[in-house]
């Protein structure tokens, strides 16, 4: 596979990972593109691997954990769609009001990352520890604890939606 | 709430968070012509240090005046692969006028799944382009070269998630298109700037 036809397969689902691990659609494209442009700096290698998504997804989310501890890096707190790249669609209104996209952008950026790959990348825990370089019992630990955190947080806001 | 409840709204929350990215455009080309450039500055570099390697080199040997000559920096091994060419003719806006059924995008391999609509692509005379990625209507302009030099722009469309047919990333990523007359129907196949094929549609009935 070249890489144009691997872009042209792939190249929005990076900017759609890139989205659900940054919450900002700016950032994603900046993601996408810092991983395609390394995969095309050793396409050969890449290409031969097994499968070459995995490799390119890998860049991804290790290039936004890398980014998310440098110390000029500031959390996006919210998905405002820029209203002149978009024509209104529920989805984006359902993305602004969702109070669990919401809480997700509370938390780390590595428990975001396994919850994405968990939950909308469907992987395995082993291919996430593969893919971030950590053990599955770390990927375990990780989720469990993002989730009990989504948890409280959804609950707390019910509460105060209640009191309100 | 159970775990399967907040995994399950996980999911649909990541899901629809991903279904409302608007389509990126020109990531292929933004991300060869960044690393190009940096290919380029590299080799002007390592050009003007060769250059002045030699420059000193013949004055420190008296060489100047044996005819040396220094060339230009040129791509080792002599790789100018040129895309392999189709064999197809080159088509025209009058002859791509119609409407078209996918028959293979080069990495996609669902393109068989039920998709609420039809994932077709429709091209006029007037220079615009229109039709399905299987739950959203698509339209966009294009332009035809005398060769068969392809390009195409995509308006702004509705994004919901399905396993949407990639049209827009095509017509976008192609360089060149051409036609070739079949037995059964024509056949359209888009290219990239390597000359590598990324789809082919046939045109419908």
């Amino acid at each position: 596979m070249e890489f144009e036809e691997y872009v042209s397969a792939r190249g929005q689902d990076l900017v759609r990972l890139g989205f659900t691990v940054s919450g900002d659609y700016q950032r994603a494209e900046d993601l996408a593109q810092t991983a395609l442009m390394q995969a095309f700096r050793s396409w050969r290698k890449v290409r031969g691997a097994d499968d070459p998504h995995h490799y390119v997804r890998r860049i991804l989310v290790n290039e936004y954990l890398a980014m998310t501890r440098r110390r000029s890096f500031t959390e996006a707190p919210t998905a405002d769609v820029e209203p002149h790249r978009t024509v209104p669609d529920p989805a984006t209104d359902i993305v602004n009001s969702d109070d669990l996209w919401h809480a997700l952008q509370e938390l780390s950026g590595r428990e975001r990352v396994v919850l994405v790959l968990r939950y909308y990348q469907d992987l395995d825990d082993h291919t996430i520890a593969d893919l971030l370089g950590i053990k599955p019992s770390s990927v375990r630990s990780t989720a469990s604890r993002a989730l009990a955190t989504l948890r409280r947080t959804r609950q707390s806001h019910r509460v105060d939606e209640r009191l309100s | 709430m159970s775990n399967t409840e907040l995994e399950d709204d996980l999911r649909g929350t990541l899901g629809r968070a991903a279904a409302s990215v608007p389509m990126a455009t020109g990531l292929s080309d933004r991300a060869t012509s960044g690393v190009r450039q940096a290919r380029r500055r590299a080799w002007m570099v390592s050009g003007i240090a060769a250059a002045a390697v030699v420059a000193v080199t013949a004055a420190g040997f008296g060489l100047a005046g044996r005819g040396a000559t220094t060339e230009p920096p040129v791509a080792v091994g002599g790789a100018t692969s040129q895309p392999p060419q189709p064999t197809e003719q080159a088509p025209s806006a009058k002859t791509v006028t119609g409407t078209w059924n996918v028959l293979q995008i080069a990495g996609q391999k669902s393109l068989k799944a039920p998709r609420p609509d039809n994932p077709v692509l429709r091209f006029r005379t007037d220079g615009t382009w229109s039709g399905s990625d299987g739950c959203n209507g698509i339209q966009g302009t294009y332009t035809i070269g005398q060769r068969g030099e392809f390009s195409a722009k995509a308006g702004p469309q509705r994004l919901i998630g399905c396993n949407n047919v990639p049209h827009s990333d095509v017509l976008q990523s192609a360089k060149r298109i051409a036609i070739s007359a079949g037995k059964d129907s024509d056949t359209l196949a888009f290219y990239a700037a390597n000359g590598h094929e990324l789809a082919r549609y046939a045109r419908a009935r």
